[in-house]
């Protein structure tokens, strides 16, 4: 499973993780992984740790997210950025959109 | 290590005599006895030399002759010896001698007698020469081997970060080794990994599962692995290693960099305190799964919860050591009176008054059990993400290669490259952004070059999904067409250059369509050239552009 979601037993977090690459091959896999938000509004934390690869995809994938929850979640943040995904993010502008850590 | 003769081994002794009629008697006498062997038997004159050296050796010696013989002065030091003499000796002679005596006119039953006693008491002392011996043998073995161990332990716990500059601990064992295990290590990321966990019992054994677990939770500190990662690991690990009476109560968490959220997973420690600068308890993390090692991997719950602290938040950790803590009065401190203490101390410069009201319930009495607190703050950890070193074994090179139909229906050409080419030196720490830039490059030749997609169809409803089974659909059916990657590395620059070129349509660069794309921060795509733009430099199409070719540079940070 290359995209794992877990919703808190409170469920007012939930970590979406993407492994290894993230691009248009998990498109499926990553829109599933936020369909169901449960009633808490939720804080959405998008976990990077373990993304080693990505594209402009990923990041179009991300604002299609962003823009399909962002009214029924708490805040998405992106989370355990190295320093390139950082960079990236930044370059791309997504600091005035996520909370990036 | 010395012999150790048994009750019924017969004592080995030397004879020293005067060669007089009463000592050939008396040697005949004495060798008709099963409880000695006669070892050696000198007649005098031998040298009060030779008589020495067999005293040094520890022999035991039986000296006999018809009158006190001369030797008793010389010899008087020895408590190993026996004299048997036919005459009664004055008191004075007899407070100088320090051996036995068996003097005047004995029976052959009393000598028999005498003789036995004077065996056993030999056997009895020699034992204990050798007991001694080997307890000291053993117990210098221990030390030696308690050295190693420390030496090891030391070494295991070298990466320990417990100089963190916003942690505070206390580490007690009640025995020299501890069974209690505080680890702390940044990630590369800039957040903190802090684990606490305690082994049944305490000692020598416990401690050696730190071993295996601290060398695991260094080895992922490093790989940057998730708490839920880490303690399946650990409990992978020591549901092999641990006999089923024992097992680790653990609690680990990670602190994010910016220090505002805490990720943590407790099993079967003691309820984690959060705690504010003015001492308000406002969280207690309290087990929610079962210790290590206990459950298998199928069983095992690696749930992790996370939780928002807030600046001037500290989180206390501990073992049950710390509430189990015995006053004199035999009470156990409690985790009321713990909260308690973090209430009237919260401040960093009050841990040493908590530390001393600690040591002050206790009192004298010994500590029972391994005892380990620390505190850490929540605050942003100033800990810096760490740069991948790359600058040993560098060349230059060229790498080309010319894909077609088959290749690029069934290949991840862009994965396959960069996972290969990252493992050079001057690559690796920079493989993230290589790996977009050919993924941008490439994917442009191959959707809108061989392919003819249009993004546009992005940004429709379901725009992405469609866009990419179309690219799935298109690409299986594509019939001709040829995309050729070449990538050299300037080592002098220190710069990558790439060139993509493919066979397809051409295509217009129009830099008003970036301009349009670019500006409108939520967009969903057009994303790919705007990066292109600026982490590359020297960007340029040529052949229609069918051909774009650019240079990174290398010396970029990250």
């Amino acid at each position: 499973m290359s995209v794992t979601r877990h919703l808190s037993s409170d469920g007012k977090e939930l970590t979406i993780s993407i492994h290894g690459k993230f691009d248009f091959g998990v498109v499926h896999e990553f829109r599933r992984a936020y369909s169901s938000l449960g009633d808490e509004k939720p804080v959405v934390y998008i976990d990077l740790r373990n993304t080693e690869y990505l594209d402009s995809s990923a990041l179009g994938m991300l604002l299609n997210m962003r823009k399909a929850i962002i009214n029924q979640v708490e805040s998405v943040a992106i989370i355990n950025t190295n320093p390139q995904v950082k960079s990236i993010l930044e370059i791309s502008r997504f600091d005035k959109l996520f909370k990036i850590e | 290590m010395a012999s150790q003769a048994s009750e019924t081994t017969p004592l080995e002794l030397v004879i020293f005599h005067d060669d007089s009629r009463f000592a050939h008697d008396t040697i005949h006498l004495l060798s008709g006895f099963p409880f000695l062997i006669i070892k050696e038997s000198l007649g005098l004159p031998a040298t009060i030399a030779a008589t020495k050296k067999k005293l040094k050796e520890r022999w035991p010696t039986v000296i006999i002759g018809r009158e006190a013989p001369s030797l008793m002065k010389e010899l008087a030091t020895s408590s190993h010896l026996l004299l048997i003499t036919a005459t009664e000796l004055s008191e004075q002679m007899l407070n100088a001698w320090q051996g036995d005596v068996l003097m005047g006119d004995c029976s052959p039953a009393m000598v028999r007698k005498r003789l036995s006693l004077w065996c056993a008491s030999h056997r009895v002392e020699n034992q204990l020469a050798s007991f001694e011996e080997s307890l000291s043998w053993y117990m210098q073995r221990i030390e030696r081997e308690h050295e190693l161990i420390e030496h090891i332990f030391r070494n295991a716990m070298s990466r320990n970060y417990l100089d963190y500059p916003h942690i505070r601990t206390l580490l007690a064992p009640a025995e020299k080794f501890n069974g209690d295990l505080c680890l702390v290590a940044p990630s590369p990321t800039g957040s903190l990994y802090v684990m606490m966990a305690d082994f049944t019992g305490h000692g020598l054994a416990p401690a050696t599962g730190a071993l295996p677990v601290s060398q695991a939770f260094f080895a992922m500190s490093e790989r940057n692995v998730s708490i839920a990662e880490m303690v399946t690991e650990f409990n992978f690990r020591l549901s092999r290693l641990l006999p089923d009476n024992m097992f680790c109560a653990c609690f680990l968490m990670e602190l994010s960099a910016n220090g505002e959220r805490i990720t943590y997973w407790n099993g079967g420690m003691p309820p984690a305190l959060v705690f504010g600068s003015d001492g308000e308890i406002k969280h207690r993390l309290t087990a929610e799964h079962m210790a290590l090692g206990i459950v298998p991997t199928a069983d095992f719950e690696s749930d992790v919860t996370t939780l928002k602290v807030g600046s001037g938040d500290s989180i206390a950790l501990y073992t049950d050591g710390v509430i189990e803590l015995l006053s004199q009065q035999r009470e156990f401190l409690g985790l009321d009176a713990l909260e308690d203490l973090l209430r009237r101390y919260p401040e960093r410069e009050r841990f040493t008054d908590l530390l001393s009201e600690l040591e002050h319930f206790r009192g004298e009495e010994p500590l029972r059990d391994d005892l380990s607190l620390a505190i850490l703050e929540c605050r942003e950890t100033g800990l810096e993400p760490r740069r991948e070193e790359s600058n040993r074994d560098i060349f230059p090179f060229h790498f080309s290669t010319t894909l077609s139909r088959r290749e690029l229906q069934q290949t991840d050409v862009v994965s396959t490259l960069v996972s290969a080419l990252g493992r050079l030196p001057p690559l690796t720490a920079h493989r993230t952004t290589i790996y977009l830039l050919l993924a941008e490059v490439f994917n442009n030749a191959l959707e809108h070059g061989l392919l003819g997609l249009e993004s546009e169809i992005k940004a429709q409803d379901q725009g992405f999904e469609t866009y990419y089974e179309l690219r799935q659909e298109k690409l299986s059916q594509l019939e001709d067409g040829q995309i050729t990657i070449q990538l050299t590395y300037f080592s002098e620059a220190n710069q990558l250059q790439f060139e993509v070129e493919n066979n397809g349509a051409a295509w217009r660069f129009s830099s008003a369509a970036l301009d349009a794309e670019a500006t409108d921060d939520e967009q969903a795509y057009g994303r790919g050239l705007a990066l292109l733009m600026q982490l590359a430099d020297g960007l340029e199409w040529s052949s229609d552009g069918r051909k774009v070719s650019f240079r990174y540079d290398l010396s970029r940070l990250g």
